[in-house]
């Protein structure tokens, strides 16, 4: 996925700003083992907003489908006009 | 930079760090040791002996702090471990057996007939919500299930009062204001790829482990991502489900001794007396009140962890490694993260159910307008709807809809003043101070004192007017207004 280097630079430097710098793996869950909280899914959705214009508007919003790079991934490809 | 190697879903059983905190860099005291770290214990609460050791260990633990139902429960974690592949159905049959048994415990037949309509009704909303994705279900689904109970408990508050239709739909609304809130999260699972059944949703639905309101953990989709998928991790699982029971039960000792110094040795009266002495106009020192006021709060916060803990230990044990209900909550350092990690759950489903909703609608062109208003319209006015509706049933078909609003108002005023705080503490966002006086101490004070103001207001059964509650707060700053 072309999305997932810039993905992950994002997610890793939201987990530094907490102080978390455990590894991260593209299937390590962010959310269900609070890693990040529900006030980080703004940053998460702001970033996903501002970079690769997902309008959660219209699609709806989930942690579920934020809760691991890949699953992000999975999002931005969703949401891309075909 | 770390690779993309995937570590699958056991991640969030194994992993390393404490719940809801990244690994600190030194070693903390720990009461109960990190017992899921060793290797030969989670080898043996593998096998046959080692799971009905863990088992017998969390039902003596359960008996020791619940007396009510702790049979049944251990009988349901026997089926559930001895079964793991059928795990969600058996939880599906559990929910659905303790539903029932309660009511006929309590001899109530329509209550039990209640039950299988409203898993009916949520069954058939569910199905809408699936199939038609364009029609209004389909697309706001919360909108609709809030907007539809409140436009019936509306229509049925004209009915005839006492008439035999308006106590059925009474009783009718009453059972499915406690299912309000599972059944939102079924239908938030509606577009989910690997969305459960409704059979297995039915499991979600005060599920036997809690039986609340609030649905612990979360919805079906939570469920599958913590669900504990390979034996290790069920054993892991399970041995942190002992340990939180354990804590539970150590924070109850903690607790009674709490309350025998506070209200026994040192003399300080109930937040509730005073509060009553308060109405009455019998005047007591200010000081009084504050040490009241802290002894409420903090007997206030040791019940949510117990009653929290115990409900996710049995939730553990059942296959679920779901986080813990409270965190830490006196180490918060702003109101925003106290919120947080004092009632995580109910925090969990006000954020899905209304905060993200209003985030990603409006006011786009305006961050920090849309980071408050969308905190407002969940810690204001999601907190207090899903409070009436689930609190205050009995006020509406005794006292009539406008007159069970008017003793909603403290608790309208409470959680005004919750969501303003919340917002402003986020809006804020200070950098962290060094130093343990500056950096910890001193933030972690101020947000106690803020609660423990709010919990002054914290009336959500209405039982004092507005105006009383006031007068409190009053005589605690030492302004005489009897």
């Amino acid at each position: 996925m072309e999305c997932a280097p810039a993905v992950l630079n994002f997610v890793q430097e939201l987990l530094a700003q907490k102080g978390d710098r455990e590894p991260l793996a593209a299937t390590s869950p962010l959310f269900s083992n609070a890693r990040l909280q529900s006030i980080d899914g703004i940053q998460v959705a702001l970033f996903l907003e501002e970079r690769f214009g997902v309008d959660f508007a219209s699609m709806g919003f989930e942690q579920e489908k934020i809760d691991t790079v890949d699953s992000i991934c999975a999002l931005i490809e969703e949401s891309q006009p075909r | 930079m770390s690779t993309l190697t995937g570590t699958g879903a056991a991640d969030v059983a194994v992993r390393p760090a404490p719940l809801h905190a990244p690994q600190q860099p030194h070693a903390r005291f720990r009461l109960i040791p990190r017992l899921e770290t060793y290797p030969t214990l989670v080898s043996f609460c593998q096998t046959v002996p080692g799971k009905a050791s863990l088992l017998l260990v969390f039902g003596v633990g359960l008996a020791l702090a619940t007396h009510l139902f702790f049979l049944p429960v251990l009988l349901s974690l026997i089926l559930i471990t001895a079964f793991p592949a059928q795990r969600r159905l058996l939880v599906t049959c559990c929910t659905l057996a303790f539903a029932l048994a309660t009511c006929w415990r309590a001899g109530s037949l329509p209550q039990a007939i209640d039950i299988v309509l409203v898993c009916a009704l949520a069954g058939v909303l569910f199905m809408v919500a699936v199939r038609l994705p364009q029609s209004p279900i389909g697309r706001r689904p919360l909108v609709c299930l809030l907007a539809g109970f409140m436009s019936v408990l509306l229509l049925v508050s004209y009915f005839p009062h006492d008439s035999r239709m308006q106590n059925w739909f009474w009783g009718f609304l009453t059972v499915l204001s406690g299912y309000l809130a599972a059944v939102g999260y079924s239908l938030l699972d509606r577009n989910s790829k690997n969305r459960d059944s409704f059979a297995l949703q039915l499991g979600t639905y005060r599920p036997f482990w809690g039986m609340t309101v609030i649905p612990y953990p979360k919805g079906a989709a939570y469920l599958r991502r913590v669900e504990c998928k390979t034996p290790e991790t069920l054993a892991v699982s399970q041995i942190k489900g002992v340990k939180l029971l354990a804590w539970s039960l150590a924070l109850l000792l903690l607790l009674k001794l709490v309350v025998r110094v506070i209200h026994g040795s040192l003399g300080v009266p109930t937040f509730a007396s005073l509060f009553a002495l308060s109405a009455a106009r019998s005047p007591f020192p200010w000081w009084l009140g504050w040490a009241a006021v802290v002894s409420a709060f903090l007997e206030k916060l040791l019940g949510i962890s117990i009653w929290g803990h115990q409900i996710i230990a049995t939730c553990r044990m059942a296959g679920f490694l779901a986080l813990r209900n409270t965190w830490r909550p006196l180490e918060s350092r702003s109101i925003a993260e106290f919120w947080n990690r004092y009632i995580y759950y109910f925090k969990e489903m006000l954020v899905d159910f209304f905060f993200y909703p209003t985030f990603m609608r409006y006011f786009k062109s305006r961050p920090r307008l849309r980071l408050f208003a969308a905190t407002f319209v969940a810690a204001c006015l999601g907190n207090s709807l899903l409070h009436f509706f689930t609190s205050y049933m009995d006020s509406v078909q005794s006292f009539g809809l406008l007159q069970a609003f008017a003793y909603f108002q403290t608790y309208l005023v409470y959680s005004a003043a919750l969501a303003v705080g919340i917002g402003i503490s986020q809006l804020r966002n200070a950098k962290r101070k060094n130093g343990w006086i500056r950096g910890r101490l001193v933030p972690a004070l101020c947000v106690i004192v803020f609660f423990c103001v709010l919990h002054i207001f914290d009336d959500d059964m209405g039982k004092y007017p507005l105006g009383e509650h006031f007068r409190f707060l009053a005589n605690l700053l030492h302004l005489t207004v009897w």
